[in-house]
């Protein structure tokens, strides 16, 4: 077995799972990732839905994210093991070494405040890039559109000035 | 804590958005892509916005092509239904831009980073911990913070500007998606821990 498929094979596959899932053959509803997240928060540090509005709010899509994202972590596990034989523990991203630092405490930190940005930021605007992007893309919502300019403009913006420049590439 | 897991499985169970099993495999098969297309990683995802790798964008403009189309004939048949997200400015904006720095930073997304735990990788365990606060810390200042994400445009569709025409523009966007992803060059961060460790 191939250790990675090319990005059309991962394209066409993807979004074959997308029809799966958005009609009334699978789950009548298209994916999303960051309420489940949200809603997992609650669960671990026991949010509930009679003391939290907004664990009301969620209780249905973060219940169905939630299962969901438990599906996808075995997802990965399973081909990390079993195909792309690609599973071992490690720290610190290669590029990370390349362009930021060697720091298992730098990268450590900056993961957490990068995750606490992640869930926050994709709860105050509604969803993440697999509910925005991807379903709201394919959806042509213009919530999507509006979302995927200003977290890809600023993610690159960022990432001018958080990474530091490679030699020779760096003009592009 | 176990009885609100079992509670949440017992919602799925009852909600009629597919038995768990169903949305089980759902994920399964999306982790399974996500790995298999080496989306997980840093590398990919924090690559594409220092512009050192381009399959992120490759991969989510075939995608996104593709499902439109997909989506759109499977609504008119009646197999599907629209369910579109409200456009809330400022919390969109706003999070938008937390996202994006967050994206950076992390090089995954809110369904990469199980992934990449899935892989062994501790700096993504580390994210869903910040992550699990963060969604935490939303959770309690929701009061507050609803207040400041409007105003509510509502749940629009870029084709209900055009209404006689929907197919014509799903397939307009449908088509500059799908040449924009092949003609972009390729351009693959070969990682060195890919080769060595196996």
């Amino acid at each position: 077995m191939p250790r990675q498929i090319p990005w059309w094979v991962g394209g066409i596959a993807m979004s074959l799972l997308f029809y799966f899932s958005f009609s009334t053959f699978g789950a009548n509803r298209p994916i999303g990732a960051s309420t489940g997240m949200a809603y997992l928060a609650t669960v671990l540090f026991g949010l509930d839905a009679n003391s939290y509005a907004y664990t009301a709010e969620i209780e249905q899509s973060g219940a169905w994210e939630g299962v969901m994202l438990i599906g996808l972590f075995f997802g990965g596990l399973f081909m990390s093991i079993f195909v792309t034989k690609s599973f071992h523990l490690s720290l610190i991203p290669t590029l990370w070494k390349e362009r930021k630092n060697r720091s298992v405490k730098s990268r450590m930190i900056w993961s957490f405040i990068a995750g606490f940005l992640l869930v926050f930021g994709a709860r105050l605007a509604g969803g993440c890039n697999a509910g925005h992007i991807l379903s709201g893309g394919s959806q042509l919502a213009l919530s999507g559109i509006i979302f995927a300019v200003f977290a890809l403009g600023t993610g690159v913006i960022t990432g001018r000035f958080f990474y530091k420049k490679k030699v020779c590439k760096n003009d592009r | 804590m176990t009885d609100r897991i079992v509670h949440m499985f017992d919602t799925v169970a009852k909600q009629g958005h597919g038995s768990v099993w169903t949305v089980l495999f759902i994920g399964f098969v999306f982790g399974a892509v996500i790995l298999y297309s080496r989306l997980d990683k840093f590398e990919k995802m924090a690559g594409f916005m220092i512009f050192e790798d381009t399959l992120v964008p490759r991969m989510a403009m075939t995608t996104v092509a593709l499902s439109s189309l997909g989506f759109y004939i499977l609504v008119q048949t009646g197999y599907a239904s629209y369910s579109v997200k409200p456009v809330l400015l400022a919390g969109l904006i706003t999070g938008a831009i937390l996202f994006g720095i967050g994206l950076v930073i992390l090089g995954k997304c809110p369904s990469a980073f199980f992934v990449s735990v899935s892989e062994g990788r501790i700096d993504a365990l580390v994210g869903v911990l910040g992550g699990m606060v963060g969604g935490a810390v939303f959770t309690l200042f929701y009061p507050q913070i609803k207040n400041l994400m409007g105003p509510d445009l509502g749940k629009v569709q870029i084709f209900h500007y055009f209404e006689y025409h929907a197919l014509l523009v799903v397939l307009i966007f449908s088509t500059i998606l799908l040449i924009t992803a092949y003609l972009l060059p390729t351009i693959e961060y070969k990682d060195p821990a890919d080769f060595n460790k196996n």
